[in-house]
C-alpha cells in the first residue's frame, strides 16, 4: 500500500483548526452529521419525556406549561435543527461530488459558511431553552404567537438564520449537479440519490426565502405593531397561515424527497438488479417538488379559509400521490427477482417501503376535506406526520448511514446487531405511533398534557413501545459509533454491498482528501446490474 | 454570446432614464383612484422596473438562459402564491357565488374609515355605531 492510499479525508490534515476551517465536503459533512445527531438525540429525550408524561392522565412528571414548551421545541429542534438540514447537509454534502466524480461542490467557502450560519442559528434556538423556552407550536401561529411571553422571537431568529443556511446549501449543490459532472456523466446516467437532491436543493432556494420573509413580518408586528396579521390593526390572522405553509408545505418535501433518493440506492444495490423506471422515479421526484408548492391549504382546512380554496387545495393535494405511488412501485417492481439480501440497510429500506405508504395513505385521508374537519388537531395527525417523518425520512436516514457507513469512515459495524435494532426500530415505531391513529379517531386532540380516562390504554401502549423504540434508535447509533472503537477497518478497495456509483467502483474507504487518486472515468451506469458484474468485496 | 457581452454606455443610459421615468409613474398612479386596480398598476410598474434591471444592468437578457428560467420561476412561483391566497381572501365566508355574504376579508380592508375601532377580541370599543355586532353585546 503506497503512502498516498493511506492518506483519507479523516487523517489528512491534521488538527483542530484543520477541521474547523476545512473546505472539504466530506469534512462539512460530518460535521453537519454530528451536530444533526446531536440534535436528534435532544428532540428525542424531549420526545420521551412528553410520551412519559402521557403514560397516565394527569399531571405526573411536568406542569401544563412545560408541556407547551416541550412539544414546541421537540418540532423545532426536529424539523429546523435535524430533518431538514440533516440529509442534504450530512450524506448530501458527503456523497454528492463523490456520486457525480468532483472533487468537491461548486463553492466550498459558501459551503463552510453555510455550515457556521447553521450553528449561528442553533444557537439562538438552544439560547430560547436556557431562557425558558417557547410555548407557541413549532407553527407559530399568530395571533398567540404575537402575543405570547415566551422567547418566540429569539427562536424565530433562530429559524431566520438557519434558513439561509438551507438556502446557500441549495444553491451549492444546483451549481455542483450542473457543472461539476464528469464528461459522459449525462443527467440519464446520475444516480437517483443525486436527482433528489436536486429536486430538494430546487425547493431549498424556491421556498425557504417566504420562511425568512413570514418570521420578519412576524417580528414587525410585534415590535413595530404593523399591522399583517392582527385584524384589529386591519391584518388578517389566516394570512400567516398562508405564508408559513407555503413554506412548510414544500419543506415537508425538502425533508422526505432525500429519503426517496437514499431509498432509490439502497434498494437496486442490495437487490442486485437494475432499477425499474428510473426516468419516472426522477421526474417523479421533479414534480413532487412542483405539486408541493400547490397544496399549502390542506393545513388550513379549518383555519375559516373559503370552501372555494378547501376545494381547490384538496384536488390538488390528491395528484401528489399519483409521482409518490410511481416511486413506491416502482422500488417493488426493482426487488421483484432481485437477489434481496436482508443486509441492515435493507432492513431500513423495507420497513420505509412499509412505514412510508402508511403514512402517504393516511395523507391523502387527511387530504379529504371532509374527514380532515373531523380529524385536525387530533393524534391521527401526530401519527400522520410521525409515520412520514420518523418512519420516512429518520429511518431512511438510518439506512443511508448504515448503506455508507463503511464507505464514510472505513469501518464496518456489527451487522446483527445493527439488524436487530432495525427490527427493534420498526416494531417501537408502529408500537408507538399506531395506536395514535385510534387516538384521533375517538377524538384525542393533540397538544395536551392529559387526558379523558378513556384514552388511557392506548397511551400506555403507546408510551411502552417509545421506550423500546428509544432504546432501538440509541443501540442503532451506539453501534456504528462502535465500530470506531472496534476498529474494525474495512479494505480501502472494498465495496461490501457491491455499488456501482462512482463512490463504490473509483474511491478509496474512506475516500481520499481530494476524492479520487485519478480522473474517473464512467465505465457504466449507476444500476446496470444486468449489463456487468460487481463484485461485494469486503475484506477485514 | 454567453461569454463577456459588452453593452454598449447608451443601452445603460436609456435604460436608466426608463427606471426614472417609471418611478414618476408610480409616484403620479398614486394621486389617481383607480379602486382595487392601484395596487395591480402598482405591482406592474415595479416588476416591469425589476425586470429591467436583472435583464440589462444584471445582464440576464445576454446570460445562460437557465439562470433565466431560474428568474421566471421565482416569479410564477410568486404568482402562485399569491394567485391560491386569492381564492381564499376573495371568497372567504362562502362558495362566492352570492354577492351579499362575500367579501368580509374586504370590508375589514377599508375599515379605517367605515368601521369603528374593535379591541383585540373584535369587539367594538364604542357600540352606539355598529349595528352588525349587536348580538355579541349581549355578553
Amino acid at each position: 500500500m503506497s503512502e498516498n492510499t493511506k492518506q483519507n479525508y479523516l487523517n489528512h490534515p491534521k488538527g483542530i483548526m484543520s477541521w474547523l476551517m476545512t473546505l472539504d465536503h466530506k469534512r462539512i459533512g460530518l460535521m453537519y452529521l454530528f451536530s444533526g445527531i446531536l440534535f436528534f438525540f435532544l428532540g428525542g429525550l424531549i420526545a420521551l419525556v412528553m410520551r412519559f408524561e402521557l403514560a397516565a392522565p394527569g399531571n405526573d412528571i411536568i406542569s401544563n406549561d412545560v408541556y407547551n414548551n416541550a412539544y414546541t421545541l421537540h418540532g423545532a429542534i426536529m424539523i429546523f435543527l435535524f430533518i431538514i438540514p440533516a440529509i442534504p447537509g450530512a450524506l448530501g454534502n458527503i456523497l454528492l461530488p463523490l456520486m457525480v466524480g468532483a472533487k468537491d461542490v461548486a463553492f466550498p467557502r459558501l459551503n463552510l459558511a453555510s455550515f457556521y450560519i447553521y450553528s449561528f442559528g442553533a444557537l439562538f434556538a438552544m439560547y430560547t431553552i436556557i431562557n425558558g423556552g417557547v410555548d407557541t407550536g413549532w407553527t407559530f401561529y399568530t395571533p398567540y404567537s404575537t402575543q405570547s411571553t415566551s422567547n418566540v422571537v429569539p427562536m424565530t431568529l433562530g429559524i431566520f438564520i438557519i434558513g439561509f443556511s438551507s438556502i446557500l446549501t441549495g444553491l451549492n449543490f444546483i451549481a455542483t449537479i450542473h457543472k461539476m459532472r464528469i464528461p459522459g456523466l449525462t443527467w440519464y446516467k446520475l444516480p437517483l440519490f443525486v436527482w433528489a437532491l436536486y429536486g430538494t436543493s430546487l425547493v431549498q432556494i424556491t421556498a425557504t426565502p417566504v420562511l425568512a420573509i413570514t418570521m420578519v413580518l412576524l417580528m414587525l408586528e410585534r415590535f413595530l405593531g404593523i399591522g399583517i396579521f392582527d385584524p384589529a390593526l386591519g391584518g388578517d390572522p389566516v394570512l400567516y397561515q398562508h405564508f408559513f405553509w407555503f413554506y412548510s408545505h414544500p419543506a415537508v418535501y425538502i425533508m422526505i424527497l432525500p429519503a426517496f433518493g437514499i431509498i432509490s440506492e439502497i434498494i437496486p444495490v442490495h437487490s442486485r438488479k437494475k432499477i425499474w423506471g428510473y426516468k419516472f422515479i426522477a421526474y417523479s421526484t421533479l414534480s413532487i417538488a412542483f405539486i408541493g408548492f400547490l397544496v399549502w391549504g390542506h393545513h388550513m382546512f379549518t383555519s375559516g379559509q373559503s370552501v372555494f380554496s378547501q376545494i381547490v387545495f384538496s384536488f390538488i393535494t390528491y395528484f401528489v400521490g399519483i409521482p409518490t405511488g410511481v416511486k413506491i412501485f416502482s422500488w417493488i417492481l426493482t426487488m421483484y427477482k432481485g437477489q434481496v439480501s436482508f443486509t441492515p440497510p435493507m432492513m431500513y429500506a423495507l420497513s420505509f417501503l412499509f412505514l412510508f405508504t402508511i403514512g402517504g395513505l393516511t395523507g391523502i385521508f387527511l387530504g379529504a376535506v371532509a374527514l380532515d374537519i373531523h380529524l385536525h388537531d387530533t393524534y391521527f395527525v401526530v401519527a400522520h406526520f410521525h409515520y412520514v417523518m420518523q418512519g420516512g425520512t429518520i429511518v431512511a436516514f438510518l439506512g443511508g448511514l448504515h448503506h455508507w457507513w463503511p464507505k464514510s469512515f472505513g469501518v464496518m459495524y456489527n451487522q446483527t446487531v445493527a439488524n436487530i435494532a432495525a427490527l427493534g426500530v420498526f416494531i417501537g415505531f408502529n408500537g408507538t405511533f399506531f395506536p395514535q391513529f385510534l387516538l384521533g379517531l375517538r377524538g384525542m386532540p393533540r397538544r395536551y398534557a392529559t387526558y379523558d380516562e378513556q384514552f388511557v390504554e392506548l397511551h400506555s401502549y403507546s408510551t411502552f413501545w417509545s421506550g423500546i423504540l428509544g432504546i432501538s434508535i440509541f443501540i442503532a447509533v451506539m453501534n456504528l459509533f462502535w465500530s470506531f472503537i472496534k476498529k474494525n477497518k474495512v479494505d480501502p478497495g472494498s465495496n461490501p454491498w457491491g455499488g456501482m456509483t462512482l463512490e463504490w467502483t473509483h474511491t478509496s474507504s474512506p475516500p481520499h482528501p481530494h476524492n479520487f487518486e485519478e480522473d474517473p472515468v464512467l465505465q457504466h451506469g449507476p444500476y446496470d446490474y444486468d449489463k456487468v458484474i460487481v463484485e461485494k468485496t469486503y475484506k477485514k | 454570446m454567453s461569454e463577456h457581452h459588452i453593452t454598449p454606455l447608451r443601452t445603460y443610459l436609456i435604460i436608466a432614464a426608463t427606471l426614472l421615468f417609471l418611478s414618476g409613474v408610480t409616484v403620479w398612479v398614486s394621486y389617481v383612484d383607480l379602486g382595487a386596480l392601484n395596487i395591480v398598476v402598482a405591482m406592474l410598474v415595479a416588476t416591469l422596473k425589476a425586470s429591467l434591471v436583472a435583464f440589462f444592468f444584471m445582464h440576464l437578457l445576454w446570460d445562460d438562459k437557465k439562470n433565466l428560467t431560474m428568474f421566471l420561476m421565482s416569479l410564477m412561483f410568486f404568482g402562485i402564491f399569491v394567485t391560491i391566497t386569492l381564492l381564499d381572501t376573495e371568497f372567504r365566508g362562502d362558495l362566492g357565488l352570492n354577492p351579499e355574504t362575500k367579501d368580509p376579508i374586504n370590508k375589514r380592508a377599508a375599515f379605517y374609515d367605515t368601521l369603528p375601532l374593535t379591541d383585540t377580541h373584535g369587539h367594538p370599543v364604542d357600540e352606539h355605531s355598529d349595528d352588525h355586532h349587536e348580538d355579541k353585546d349581549h355578553h
